[in-house]
């Protein structure tokens, strides 16, 4: 899929990010496992991201496919979360696995949580 | 008065004073079942309210409970809530109105957890035995050992299964009798006719004692207006359990003493009647609000609690309370509320 084709309000996946998570699966030893995205309660600003390698969807998940990873997503976290793209930032400095989520009204100081 | 001379005055007709001799001196009974009581369920309950509130929640031990502040994300006072870890679940004592926005406020954050939140206040009732005697007759009623702050039992009481729990919340003994409603009359009978005079105790005097024992409450003190620690909550609050919502507002308050204002006792001659609400003045300049108000007969004075800037809270302070009737002069006292002002 290309970035032309995207519904504007979906979940993406960059490629650098789809990249380091097939790189995590197999140093996980699960080559074919996938990603489950998610909130919960909690975090400095109410809301905290969920990142998960899992090899199947739970009932009632939306699954999303992009740069050939399947995105895992339950349905209320799905509602803070559309229109995200999660990127991966890298080098000595970087933040790791991004989320770009433009529900997010406030971040906590360390950007791992957020308000909507 | 002795508390005996109480006994067989339980028809409503007990004067504030009696009332208010009895709590302090020998035990009153409150009839409490406005509190709201949730009951949580799923084995992610306590990391959720661990996740959402100030106090630390891991670890708690069942039959024990603790005092634990849900904050929002600007760290400002959504409920003081009490958890108490029994079989299989938890009960939550909530605020009186504040049953439902916190059942909602759980479930707002409740994503892919176990954990089932069930409004219990409606099929269940709760009674306080507060004062220095509520050990003696729960002793009496059940046999129950002392219990430690905070610790809780189950026993039966007049053949009614019940949930005692120590929650001390006046700063002085107070046991929440949680129970189904349909055993609630008696349970309220075998307390009264104990023989160990027990006093039916209103809401007023009730929260008479809680102002004149400096503790802040829900609706008054503790508003979304209010932080944690302004209202005097801090020793309900965990600074090294990690992150729960609000917990970086709270924490740098705390940190960098940037806390603007706090809890105090005020204080005025018996016949002004300042009313709840009124802004504080010190020279024209807003300096705080009056938050809760009675009138002790014992301290000869009447008493509130306020919110108030650091600058004008040290004891002996002069204000001016705002009112439609006029302005009316009080004065910073220290809590609790002593005989002689502070």
């Amino acid at each position: 899929m290309t970035t032309a084709e995207r519904q504007p309000l979906t979940i993406s996946i960059s490629e650098g990010a789809a990249d380091h998570v097939r790189d995590f699966t197999k140093q996980a030893g699960q080559p074919n496992a996938n990603l489950r995205v998610g909130v919960k309660g909690g975090g400095c600003s109410g809301l905290t991201y969920v990142l998960d390698i899992v090899d199947e969807p739970k009932e009632d998940d939306k699954v999303i496919e992009d740069h050939g990873l399947k995105l895992f997503i339950d349905r209320k976290s799905y509602i803070f979360l559309a229109g995200t793209t999660l990127e991966y930032s890298g080098g000595l400095n970087g933040k790791g696995f991004v989320f770009n989520n433009p529900n997010a009204k406030t971040t906590c100081g360390c950007g791992t949580s957020f308000s909507v | 008065m002795s508390t005996s001379q109480l006994t067989g005055l339980r028809d409503g007709t007990l004067s504030i004073e009696d009332e208010h001799y009895a709590v302090r001196e020998g035990v009153g009974l409150v009839d409490r079942s406005a509190v709201g009581r949730l009951r949580i369920t799923g084995e992610d309950a306590v990391d959720l309210l661990d996740r959402l509130s100030t106090n630390q929640m891991q670890g708690l031990a069942r039959g024990c409970g603790l005092y634990t502040v849900l904050t929002n994300n600007k760290g400002r006072v959504v409920d003081l809530i009490f958890v108490l870890a029994l079989d299989g679940h938890l009960l939550v004592l909530t605020g009186p109105d504040e049953r439902t926005k916190v059942a909602e406020w759980i479930d707002f954050y409740t994503f892919t957890e176990d954990v089932s939140v069930e409004d219990v206040t409606d099929e269940t009732g709760q009674l306080a035995l507060v004062g220095p005697k509520a050990a003696v007759l729960l002793e009496e009623l059940c046999g129950l050992d002392v219990l430690e702050t905070y610790e809780s039992a189950s026993v039966a009481i007049a053949g009614v299964e019940v949930t005692v729990v120590r929650t001390d919340f006046l700063k002085q003994p107070v046991y929440e009798i949680v129970l189904p409603l349909d055993g609630l009359d008696a349970v309220r009978e075998a307390a009264l006719s104990s023989g160990l005079g027990v006093a039916p105790v209103g809401d007023d005097t009730l929260d008479l004692v809680r102002i004149e024992q400096g503790v802040p409450a829900q609706g008054r003190e503790l508003t979304e207006d209010s932080n944690p620690l302004e209202a005097g909550l801090i020793d309900h609050i965990s600074f090294n359990k990690g992150c729960y919502i609000g917990q970086e507002v709270v924490a740098r308050l705390n940190t960098y003493d940037k806390v603007q204002r706090g809890l105090v006792g005020l204080s005025w001659g018996l016949d002004a009647a300042p009313e709840v609400g009124a802004d504080l003045f010190a020279e024209d300049k807003k300096v705080g609000v009056l938050t809760s108000t009675s009138k002790s007969n014992r301290l000869n004075r009447g008493i509130g609690l306020g919110l108030v800037r650091n600058a004008h809270s040290e004891p002996g302070v002069v204000l001016v309370a705002g009112s439609p009737e006029g302005p009316a002069t009080v004065v910073v006292e220290g809590l609790p509320f002593t005989s002689e002002p502070s």
